[in-house]
C-alpha cells in the first residue's frame, strides 16, 4: 500500500476510522443489500396492481360521472384525467412521480395522495398496533402457561379456544363483538373513531372492538405456535437438561431460557403476518367506520382512483419489506451466533 | 384427582355457563338507544305512507348523529362543492344542511320556499324569475343576493361535472335584475323549472367569496353556504360534523347544536349502531326484510316512493322490434305476485312511470296490458324461433332476486331468459353498445320532467332509452314545457297510455325507503312523510329536534 499521502489530522483520522468500521459492518452491508433487493419487489408489486386495475371494467371517468353520463362526457373526462394515454405511459408517469417524491392526486377528490396517506396512515397504524399488542400481550403468557403443563387444564382450554378463534373470520367476529359489547352490553361503541387529541380514553374505546376483531385470530395462532416451540425446547434441548440439573426452577427455565429461543419462530410469523394484517384493515375499517388507509383503499377501488390505489399499495409494500428486514435484524440481536456476513460454523 | 377428570369437570362447567349466557342473551330484549334522548312510552313506529306526525314540543339544543349508507348517501369522494360533487343527488342531507335550498319539498309533496321566496314564470314559461328572501347572509358574513346566485348558476353550468343541471332547454341568459331577484331565460318553454330546481345543484348556493378566498380544493372539503349548519370538520366519505349556524335566516332554527353525518356499511350495521346508541337517525333504510326489526325499536317512517321499476325493452333491434314480443313480456309479467312473494305486498303495483309519492300519478292506465299467461303463451308461439331474451340490471341482492323471479315467470310463458348483473361500468357499456335487449331499471321521478325522470328512459336522444319515437318525444317534451299543471297532467296521461298501447316497456312497482329515528327525535321528513325527489327523502334538518 502506498504511503505517499500526508498523514490525516486526528479528528479526520477518527472519522475515517469510524466510517471504515461502519462500512465494514456485516449487519449494515446486509441491510443495504436487502434494501436494494426491495426495489425490484416494489416495482413488481406496483406494476402488478396497475395491470389489475387496468384490466377491470370501467375506469375512474365512468365511476365519477355515474349512470347519467353520456359517452362523449366520459370521453372528455378521460382525456382530462389522462386516462386515454397508453397503459405503460401512465405507469411510467406515476413511477416518475414517485421517484421525484410526488405520488399524484386523487382523481375523485383532487387531494394529493401524499396528504391522504399522511392523514390516514396513522389511524391504521394505531389500529394495527393495538391488534398486535392485544395478540402478543396475551399470546406469550398463555403459551407459557400451556407449555408449563402440557395437556393440562389450561392447555386443553387454550386449544379449544384457539381452534374456535382460528375458525372465525375477522369480519364475522366483528359483527358478533358489536352485537355483544355495543348492542347488548352497551359498553363499547359500534362504529366510529376519535382522534387521540380529542380524548385518549375515547380513542382507545373506539379501537378496542376493531383491534380485537383483527387480533383474536392472531392471538390464537401465536399461542399455538409459541406453545409448540416452547415444548420442543423444553423436551429436546440439552441446555434445558443442564439448567434443570443445576436446580433452576421449571418456570424460570421456561421464561429465561426456552422463551428466548422460541421467539425466533414468533418473530418470523409476526413479520410475515403484517401484510395479511393490513389486508384485514380494509374490511374492518369499513365495518367500524374508521377513516384509515384500508377504508381509503376500498373507496379508491370503488372509484377506480388509480393514483390513490397505487400510492397505498406502494406504502403497504414498503411496510412489509421493512418489517421483514426488521425481523431479520432482530434475529441477530437475539442470537449472537447470527451475525450477517460472518462465516457460519 | 387426575388432569383428565379435572378437565372434564371444568369443561362441563364452562358449557353450562355458556348455555346460560346464550339463553339470557336470547331472551333479553334490545336496548333502546339512550344518548341525549328522552324516553317515550311504547313504540311509536309508523308503518305506511299515511303515518301520523310524531308529536312533541321541540327542545332546542343537543347533538344528533345521522347514519348514511356508505357508497351512496354516505359517500362524498369529490367533496361538497355543488358545482363538482358528483354524488350531490345522493348527498342531499349534507348539502341541504350546509347550503340550505332555494326551494324545498314539504309534507303533501308541496314545494315551499326556503332561501327563495317565490318562482314566477313568464313569457309562456321561457323566463323564470326567482325572488330571494330579504337580507340573506352566508355563514362567512357575505351577502347572498341575486349576483351570488347568478355566479353559482353560471359556475354550475360551466362545470364539466355530470352533476351540472340537465334536461333544461337551451339557456339564453342568467341575470340579476335586482339585488334579490334572479332571472333565467330559456330558448324554449320549461313549465317544470321550479320542480327541476329541487333535483339540481342549482338549488344550493355557495359563497362566491369563500370559493375565491379558499380556492376550490379547500372549499370542497369545508364549504360555506347559508344553510342551517356550518362545517366543523369533514373526513371525506366517513364523517361530517356540522355546527349550528348562528346567522341562519330563520329565527329559532336550527334546533340542534351539532349535526354529525356518519357513513355506515349497510342497513344491518346501521341497525346495530342505532341499538348501541351511537347514532340517533338513519336516512334511507332500503332493506324490506329488516323493517320489522327497525319498527320494533325505533320510529320508522316509510317515505312515499316516486320511481317505479320498469322493464326497458330495446325496440330498435330484435327481438323487441317485434310488437308481439313486447306484448308477450307484458302479459307474462305478474308484478303483483313478485310484490307478494319477494316483498310481502309492501309496495304499490303501478302501470305508468309515476308512483304514489310523485306528481301526476295514475293508478290505472287505460289500455295497459295486464298479466295474462295464456295470451303470453299464444304470442310467444307466433314468434318465429320463439322468444329468447338477454336481460340485465345493476348488481345487487334485491335486483338478483327480482331478476330470478321474472325469469321464472317468463319461463312459464315459454320465454327463455338469461340474466346478467353488472357493475355500474358494465351497465353503461351495455347501453352504449346499443345491442342490449332488456334491462330492469327504475324510471320516472317525483316530477317526470326532473332529474332521472321520464326522458332518461324514453326520450330518443337519451343513450339509456330503448324507445325512438318522435310522437312520444313530443309528449315528453310537451309535458315539461307546459306551465299549467292541468295541461301537464293531461299530456303525461296521454304519454302513459301511448307507452302502454305501443308496449314500450312494462312497469312494476316502486321500492320505498324508510327514515329511522330513535324515540324522542322528530322532524319533517324524518318522522313525517315527504316524497323523495331523488331516491331518499332528506329530512328538513333545520326543523329536526329532540322533544321535551
Amino acid at each position: 500500500m502506498s504511503s505517499s499521502t500526508a498523514p490525516l489530522s486526528a479528528p479526520l483520522a477518527a472519522r475515517a476510522g469510524w466510517w471504515s468500521r461502519l462500512a465494514g459492518s456485516p449487519t449494515l452491508r446486509f441491510i443495504v443489500r436487502r434494501l436494494l433487493l426491495a426495489i425490484p419487489v416494489l416495482f413488481g408489486v406496483t406494476f402488478l396492481s396497475f395491470v389489475v386495475m387496468n384490466s377491470l371494467p370501467g375506469d375512474a371517468a365512468q365511476e365519477l360521472l355515474g349512470a347519467q353520463a353520456t359517452p362523449s362526457e366520459i370521453h372528455q373526462l378521460r382525456a382530462q384525467l389522462g386516462l386515454d394515454k397508453p397503459f405503460l405511459t401512465r405507469y411510467w408517469d406515476w413511477l416518475h412521480g414517485v421517484i421525484t417524491g410526488h405520488l399524484g392526486h386523487s382523481l375523485s377528490s383532487g387531494q394529493s395522495v401524499g396528504s391522504i396517506l399522511v392523514s390516514d396512515l396513522p389511524v391504521t397504524f394505531e389500529l394495527v398496533a393495538f391488534a398486535f399488542l392485544f395478540s402478543l400481550a396475551l399470546a406469550v403468557p398463555v403459551a407459557l402457561a400451556c407449555a408449563r403443563k402440557p395437556n393440562g387444564v389450561a392447555d386443553r382450554l387454550s386449544m379449544m379456544f384457539s381452534m374456535a378463534g382460528l375458525s372465525v373470520a375477522p369480519y364475522v367476529l366483528a359483527l358478533v363483538l358489536v352485537y355483544v359489547f355495543a348492542v347488548k352490553l352497551n359498553v363499547l361503541p359500534a362504529i366510529g373513531w376519535v382522534p387521540p387529541g380529542q380524548g385518549l380514553w375515547q380513542n382507545i374505546r373506539h379501537l378496542i372492538l376493531p383491534a380485537v376483531s383483527i387480533g383474536l385470530g392472531l392471538l390464537c395462532f401465536y399461542t399455538r405456535l409459541l406453545r409448540a416451540d416452547l415444548l420442543e425446547q423444553m423436551q429436546g434441548e440439552d441446555y434445558v437438561v443442564t439448567a434443570r440439573a443445576k436446580g433452576v426452577r421449571p418456570w424460570r427455565v421456561l421464561t429465561h431460557h426456552a422463551l428466548r429461543n422460541s421467539l425466533f419462530g414468533l418473530i418470523t410469523v409476526v413479520a410475515l403476518n403484517l401484510g395479511t394484517l393490513l389486508g384485514f384493515t380494509v374490511v374492518i375499517e369499513d365495518i367500524f367506520g374508521i377513516p384509515g388507509i384500508g377504508h381509503e383503499l376500498l373507496q379508491a377501488i370503488d372509484n377506480r382512483d388509480v393514483p390513490v390505489i397505487e400510492g397505498i399499495v406502494f406504502v403497504f409494500a414498503v411496510i412489509v419489506v421493512l418489517a421483514n428486514l426488521a425481523a431479520d435484524v432482530l434475529y441477530s440481536i437475539l442470537d449472537p451466533r447470527i451475525r450477517y456476513g460472518r462465516p457460519t460454523e | 384427582m387426575s388432569d383428565a377428570i379435572r378437565f372434564r369437570r371444568l369443561a362441563a362447567v364452562a358449557a353450562c355457563l355458556f348455555l346460560i349466557a346464550a339463553v339470557v342473551s336470547a331472551c333479553g330484549g334490545s336496548k333502546s338507544s339512550s344518548s341525549a334522548t328522552s324516553s317515550a312510552a311504547g313504540s311509536s313506529s309508523t308503518s305506511s305512507a299515511s303515518s301520523t306526525t310524531a308529536s312533541g314540543t321541540p327542545k332546542p339544543g343537543g347533538s344528533l348523529t345521522v347514519l348514511e349508507l356508505g357508497g351512496y348517501a354516505g359517500a362524498w369522494p369529490t367533496g361538497l362543492d355543488p358545482a363538482t360533487n358528483v354524488n350531490g343527488a345522493a348527498d342531499q342531507d349534507q348539502m341541504n344542511s350546509i347550503f340550505g335550498q332555494l326551494f324545498q319539498i314539504a309534507e303533501g309533496g308541496k314545494v315551499v320556499p326556503d332561501l327563495a321566496a317565490s318562482a314566477t314564470p313568464s313569457a309562456g314559461g321561457k323566463t323564470w324569475t326567482i325572488t330571494l328572501q330579504p337580507n340573506l347572509k352566508f355563514s362567512d358574513g357575505t351577502t347572498l343576493d341575486g349576483a351570488a346566485v347568478v355566479s353559482n348558476w353560471k359556475r354550475d353550468f360551466a362545470s364539466p361535472c355530470t352533476c351540472k343541471p340537465t334536461g333544461l332547454p337551451p339557456i339564453k341568459s342568467i341575470t340579476a335584475p335586482t339585488a334579490t331577484t334572479v332571472q333565467i331565460a330559456f330558448a324554449g318553454p320549461d313549465g317544470a323549472f321550479q320542480n327541476q330546481l329541487l333535483v339540481a345543484n342549482l338549488n344550493w348556493i355557495a359563497s362566491p367569496t369563500a370559493i375565491k378566498q379558499m380556492g376550490e380544493q379547500a372549499f370542497k372539503i369545508k364549504p360555506v353556504g347559508a344553510g342551517p349548519f356550518t362545517v366543523d370538520s369533514d373526513t371525506l366519505s366517513n364523517t361530517l360534523v356540522l355546527k349550528k349556524n348562528p346567522s341562519y335566516w330563520q329565527s329559532g332554527r336550527p334546533y340542534l347544536d351539532t349535526l354529525t353525518f356518519k357513513a355506515v356499511a349497510d342497513d344491518e350495521a346501521a341497525l346495530e349502531t342505532l341499538k348501541a346508541g351511537n347514532a340517533q337517525a338513519y336516512d334511507g333504510m332500503a332493506t324490506p326484510s329488516l323493517v320489522s326489526q327497525y319498527k320494533a325499536s325505533f320510529t320508522t317512517t316509510e317515505q312515499p316512493a316516486t320511481s317505479p321499476y320498469d322493464i326497458q325493452l330495446n325496440t330498435a333491434i330484435p327481438p323487441f322490434n317485434n310488437m308481439n314480443a313486447r306484448l308477450a313480456i307484458y302479459y307474462a309479467t305478474d308484478a303483483a305476485l313478485i310484490d307478494q312473494k319477494l316483498f310481502g305486498n309492501q309496495f304499490q303495483v303501478v302501470q305508468g312511470f309515476t308512483a304514489p309519492g310523485g306528481l301526476f300519478y295514475y293508478p290505472n292506465v287505460p289500455g295497459y296490458p295486464t298479466y295474462d299467461l295464456n295470451k303470453a303463451k299464444s304470442l310467444v308461439k307466433q314468434i318465429p324461433g320463439g322468444l329468447t331474451v338477454n336481460f340485465f340490471t345493476l348488481g345487487s341482492p334485491v335486483n338478483q332476486n327480482f331478476m330470478e323471479a321474472l325469469q321464472q315467470l317468463w319461463k312459464q310463458a315459454g320465454i327463455n331468459t338469461s340474466i346478467h348483473l353488472y357493475s355500474l361500468a358494465g351497465l353503461i357499456q351495455q347501453f352504449v353498445s346499443k345491442k342490449w335487449q332488456a334491462a330492469l331499471q327504475t324510471a320516472g321521478a317525483w316530477d317526470p320532467a326532473a332529474g332521472v325522470g321520464l326522458g332518461f328512459r324514453f326520450l330518443s336522444a337519451s343513450p339509456f332509452s330503448g324507445v325512438h319515437d318522435p310522437k312520444l318525444d313530443a309528449m315528453i317534451l310537451g309535458g315539461q314545457a307546459a306551465v299549467d299543471p292541468t295541461a301537464r297532467d293531461k299530456i303525461y296521461q296521454q304519454a302513459a297510455q301511448y307507452i302502454a298501447k305501443n308496449a314500450d316497456g312494462p312497469f312494476l312497482f316502486p321500492l320505498a325507503s324508510w327514515n329511522v329515528a330513535v324515540h324522542g327525535v322528530q322532524g319533517p321528513g324524518l318522522t313525517t312523510v315527504i316524497p323523495s325527489v331523488v331516491v331518499n327523502t332528506p329530512p328538513q334538518w333545520q326543523s329536526v329536534s329532540f322533544t321535551q
